[in-house]
């Protein structure tokens, strides 16, 4: 039996999935050689946060057949780090994440390319993105999420039924730990529920109440956050409160400790002083090596099809024993950032006044005293009179000179409604079209990001 | 589940035909929410707002409040508004930047509000934090201190409070701090 | 030299300097190093674990580099121990490592007793017959073991040791303990001078929802033939009382006391896991009983006696809304209740201690204030050996995953794992190991399932052919993600087993990688 043996080969067990027909595929899976090429040689795969997460996922996408990978990531190494990133030493503290992770995995793993981004994720221009097949992220804040969601929901378009476009969909797979605990997810922006479309997962942060703080204190919590929000800014006027200086992390601690003793509350130690001011989540090797395989593998089963997606939603927790759950939520069909918003066709010459009167009878609308923004101008605002009158203006402009002459462009309008004789406000996203510009005449191209 | 690189390459041809388009600022859900927020904001008599950065930027603008009954009437008091790019997951940060002498308003222009902290939830909007402010004015409340002072004073001794906050009002001092005026002269 | 405590700072936040302290005296051995058994070992590097011997008899081939990151080119044609050996040893010079080259079904045929000097042995990519042999050398030596397997998109995790005890079990969620329905005299008392009916506002909206709740208990009682509040209706009228005593609309305190008034209501005693584990055998000790076990058994007694049918208060508090100065009083009379609660076990330690003829003190304060503030949340975790279940599974189990649409992929990689070593043991190779059709090992595979699931005693039912042809497909390839997602799963069971914090996993985890939805088998 075992007398053939295959020519030694780096992608010997890779190769046992991409080059085999199977039965429990995705609908693209084309298995062979080309496929294993085309992987390493087309697919482009950003992973956003070179942090716990991104180290192991740079790693298991480097030894799961891709070759071509982007890091974005604006920290420097630090030693608390080292319990977990291990792609770095206690020699690189201080240096960029990004860089120092790419170099190593390079250094190890021949014929892969990482390139290293030192930024901010907002400093990359938009485009930048686009040019990624599917945008994974190892991120450990829900505000750096929504920014690459919407940022990867923007390339989205739909059909003039309301179907999005096959390849404009920008994969995103997401992880995150805390502890021993983590999820990993998949989205399909316009197929599958997307950031915003289930932002409620991710519980709000507990607030103390001022007041507790300055009169009733009763837990060393209470006394740490009272010296850094009331009595810092009491005794410092104007000086900002820098959680990365070790001195005013110290000089928090020890009015905490006063205060502590005033009250006769125990517990005050340096540790949770920095827990609390920081908002230091719990974070160790095994989880983010368990959530990371898990978005590289999914990472891999997207680009290939060689096997089915998670649909949609993984969470793992480990504290009592194992829990893995799959859960498949639904998108949110008015979701503002994913949502395929209505389709209005206008000609070029139609001023906003105009616009704004055609919403009031428009089927899908009828939205009555609209305000119009348009990536983050506002066109016109009905309320408040200050904004009235600063936009005012603009009602007898051309909506499409107000768009900047983009032919197709998507802008959101908040009125009121009425709903079974009630009125209730909304805000949609509207896809306009404007006729006859620029040879924009089929149907077929008119989406409109 | 997409069909990549074949799909891909042709796209990529597209797009260099179509010349990209130009860079666009992204508008994220918080900003958008905020428009809603303004759409439909009703503001009390006794309040005006104001945007410093223009109309395009919602994120931080300023609201006064100058009450019309109680303690604080007559005074001007201006808040300062910065909202989260989490906004409405995240409240709107709020900073008293008149220094006024009131029990639930530090020195350093910190608000002891539920619905700025604890009590925040997402159904929640700008309107409501408005309304809130409004009522810290007519029914300064010594149950939630922040100034402790103040709000000892207004318990124990009603007179004695109205007129430090008169006094704080009209620029003088009270205890070991000097007040700004915050009442407008009708003869300016 | 605080700089180890700094690298350590997000973990030690976890499991505490008890815990590190553990993991940094454990001796870890690696049995074969693929990519499985490295990313194990590498996750408990990491974390700073004691010392590790690596056991490997292969040389390095090309295709290892494609899914072990612990290799490079330079490693071609070297010992597979020494090179994972040496990487691991980079990420971490303060763990002792060292390797063996030697296979490790040698070594468990020709000498076992070398599994002894372990603290817990991490066994990769062993097929039934190695698997089953280990165990139960390590059964004997009371060495931990843990098996780890991957396998194409599927793979395995078991955990077996006679019995795992767990004092810190540290759930996410746990009901507190204020004995608002069975109060004692202090706490009464300490109620008593507090007056809920007070006029002033400021105090009003401060009293604490604790003694809010045993007061209006206490009127309740009182006009209720001195029984508590137990249908529907009086759990109703209860809360109506309780919001009629408030004289704003905002009072936070009061807010609270209607959610917690549940508490006044719940039933006394201990859980049944707890009574389940006073009730155990075990707690029947012995001369050579562990300290767990004596410290249960003193336990059982506190609670037949002295604690009035409670376990021993934690003593601690959860924040609420109340004046500071309420407040800490409070946490004073809860505190010294588990003192007192303590100082009684302590006693019943020392006594049985005694009586066991051995060292009354040699159970240490610490230790037995552990277990006190832990009582209600024990934990006591056994496992099978590997070759009762093999052997001797749970056919009802077996037969409900079978048939229940969430288990089948699952369990069905189980049996497809099994008869994957049955077929290594007829064929010498694993189905579709090699190159070329795959029809002849599906169908050998398929007979193979059959009489795995016939031996087993399930007759008549069977794998899909789809998730046959997938195995085959597999062909026992280590993929580095499925072998990332199976080390980390081992390696975070090790921690919590060599930090006997929190609970380790129970069964046989069998991950499905076509669509996540593993799951963990009890057979």
């Amino acid at each position: 039996m075992a007398d053939f043996v295959a020519p030694p080969s780096r992608s010997r067990d890779l190769d046992k999935l991409l080059l085999r027909t199977g039965n429990l595929v995705g609908s693209n899976f084309e298995p062979g050689a080309e496929l294993r090429d085309d992987l390493q040689e087309y697919a482009r795969i950003l992973v956003v946060g070179a942090g716990g997460l991104g180290c192991e996922l740079l790693k298991d996408l480097a030894l799961s057949g891709f070759k071509n990978i982007d890091v974005i990531d604006m920290d420097r190494i630090e030693v608390t780090n080292l319990n977990r990133q291990f792609l770095f030493r206690v020699e690189d503290v201080g240096k960029p994440k990004a860089e120092v992770a790419a170099k190593r995995v390079m250094e190890r793993v021949s014929g892969v390319n990482i390139v290293p981004h030192f930024c901010r994720i907002e400093d990359k221009e938009i485009p930048f993105y686009n040019d990624f097949n599917i945008i994974v992220l190892g991120l450990d804040s829900i505000e750096a999420r929504s920014y690459i969601n919407s940022v990867a929901c923007s390339f989205l378009e739909y059909d003039s039924d309301d179907k999005p476009r096959e390849e404009t969909i920008k994969p995103m797979v997401d992880g995150g730990t805390e502890g021993f605990k983590g999820h990993a997810r998949v989205i399909m922006p316009g197929v599958t529920p997307c950031f915003e479309c289930t932002i409620w997962l991710f519980p709000p942060q507990v607030k103390f109440p001022l007041c507790t703080l300055a009169e009733t204190p009763r837990t060393a919590a209470h006394c740490i956050e009272y010296a850094h929000l009331i009595k810092w800014d009491e005794v410092h006027s104007g000086k900002a409160f820098d959680p990365d200086d070790p001195e005013h992390m110290k000089w928090v601690y020890d009015e905490a400790i006063k205060r502590a003793e005033l009250f006769g509350i125990p517990g005050v130690t340096y540790s949770l002083t920095q827990g609390v001011v920081k908002n230091i989540i719990p974070a160790i090797a095994s989880t983010n090596a368990i959530i990371s395989a898990a978005c590289a593998l999914e990472t891999l089963k997207i680009a290939s099809g060689c096997s089915k997606t998670l649909a949609n939603y993984l969470t793992y927790n480990g504290v009592a024993g194992l829990h893995i759950k799959v859960t498949e939520f639904v998108k949110d069909k008015d979701c503002l950032v994913c949502g395929p918003g209505v389709l209005i066709e206008l000609d070029a010459s139609v001023t906003l006044e105009k616009f704004i009167n055609l919403l009031e009878d428009h089927p899908k609308l009828l939205l009555s005293k609209a305000s119009v923004s348009h990536r983050g101008k506002n066109l016109y605002m009905q309320a408040p009179p200050v904004l009235e009158e600063m936009t005012r203006s603009n009602l007898s402009l051309p909506l499409y000179e107000l768009m900047d002459k983009v032919a197709k462009d998507t802008i959101h309008v908040t009125g009121t409604t009425s709903k079974d004789g009630k009125k209730t406000s909304c805000l949609r996203k509207l896809r306009v079209v404007f006729k006859a510009i620029d040879g924009v005449t089929d149907m077929d191209t008119a989406g409109g990001a | 589940m997409i069909r990549l690189f074949k799909v891909k390459e042709k796209q990529k041809q597209n797009s260099l035909a179509n010349g990209g388009g130009p860079p666009v600022k992204k508008q994220t859900a918080g900003e958008l929410r905020l428009n809603k927020d303004f759409s439909e904001l009703n503001l009390p008599q006794t309040c005006t707002i104001e945007f410093p950065n223009g109309k395009d930027d919602l994120m931080n603008f300023e609201v006064s409040v100058k009450p019309d009954e109680g303690y604080y009437k007559d005074g001007k008091f201006l808040f300062t508004f910065q909202v989260p790019p989490m906004y409405p997951h995240e409240p709107p940060k709020v900073k008293c930047k008149t220094t006024v002498f009131h029990p639930n308003i530090d020195l350093d222009g910190s608000v002891c509000l539920n619905v700025l902290r604890e009590d925040w939830k997402p159904v929640l909007n700008i309107n409501t934090i408005i309304y809130g402010l409004t009522h810290l004015f007519t029914e300064p409340n010594h149950e939630d201190p922040l100034n402790h002072e103040a709000a000892k004073l207004l318990r124990d001794n009603p007179d004695e409070f109205e007129s430090n906050v008169r006094l704080s009002m009209e620029g003088g001092r009270v205890g070991n701090t000097w007040y700004t005026r915050c009442i407008e002269n009708p003869y300016d | 030299m605080a700089e180890p405590k700094i690298k350590y700072d997000r973990q030690l936040r976890i499991w505490g300097e008890q815990g590190q302290a553990a993991l940094e005296k454990a001796s870890i051995c690696l049995l074969n190093c693929g990519p499985t058994g490295s990313e194990t070992l590498k996750n408990l590097v990491l974390g700073g674990i004691g010392s590790i011997t690596v056991i490997d008899g292969s040389k390095v081939v090309l295709g290892d580099l494609g899914n072990n990151f612990m290799l490079d080119e330079s490693c071609v044609g070297e010992s597979k121990a020494k090179s994972v050996c040496a990487f691991l040893q980079e990420l971490n010079d303060a763990v002792k490592a060292k390797f063996i080259e030697e296979y490790p079904e040698t070594l468990i045929k020709t000498n076992p007793s070398f599994f002894s000097q372990f603290t817990l042995v991490v066994a990769t990519q062993l097929v039934e017959d190695s698997m089953v042999k280990l165990d139960k050398i390590c059964r004997e030596a009371n060495v931990i073991l843990i098996f780890a397997r991957s396998y194409g998109l599927t793979g395995l995790v078991r955990i077996s040791v006679k019995e795992h005890t767990v004092i810190e079990s540290k759930p996410d969620h746990f009901l507190d303990d204020l004995r608002l329905n069975n109060p004692w005299p202090e706490l009464r008392k300490f109620a008593e001078t507090i007056d809920i009916n007070v006029q002033d506002p400021v105090a009003h909206k401060h009293t604490p929802y604790v003694v809010v709740l045993l007061k209006v208990a206490e009127e309740w009682a009182k006009s209720h033939q001195g029984s508590l509040p137990s249908t529907r209706e009086e759990k109703r009228e209860f809360k109506e009382l309780l919001k009629s005593k408030t004289i704003a609309f905002d009072e936070d305190n009061y807010k609270e006391a209607v959610e917690a008034s549940f508490k006044v209501f719940s039933s006394r005693g201990i859980s049944q896991d707890l009574q389940q584990i006073i009730d155990d055998s075990q707690a029947e000790v012995s001369s050579s009983s562990s300290n767990y076990w004596v410290m249960v058994a003193a336990l059982k007694d506190f609670i037949a006696s002295e604690g009035c049918a409670e376990a021993p208060l934690d003593g601690s508090i959860p924040d609420m809304t109340s004046s500071t100065e309420h407040y800490v009083n409070l946490q004073k009379i809860y505190q010294a209740k588990a003192e007192a609660d303590f100082l009684s076990i302590e006693q019943r330690v020392r006594n049985i201690l005694k009586k066991l003829g051995r060292e009354p003190d040699s159970i240490s304060k610490a230790t037995i204030k552990s277990f006190c503030r832990n009582a209600r949340k024990l934990k006591v975790c056994r496992y099978r050996l590997i070759e009762d279940e093999f052997s001797n599974p749970s056919i009802t189990e077996l037969q409900k995953y079978l048939t229940d649409e969430d288990y089948s992929v699952a369990v069905g990689f189980y049996i497809l794992l099994r008869a994957a070593d049955r077929f290594a043991a007829n064929y010498n190779c694993f189905p579709g190991e090699f190159e070329g059709p795959l029809d002849e090992d599906i169908s050998r595979l398929k007979t193979t399932a059959v009489g795995v699931l016939s031996d087993l005693g399930c007759n008549g039912l069977t794998v899909t052919e789809d998730l046959i042809n997938e195995m085959c497909r597999f062909g026992a390839a280590e993929l580095h993600a499925v072998a990332a997602f199976i080390g980390g799963i081992a390696s975070q069971e090790v921690i919590k087993l060599i930090t006997k914090q929190f609970v380790p996993m129970s069964g046989t985890f069998i991950f499905n990688g076509i669509d996540h939805k593993s799951q963990l088998l009890s057979l």
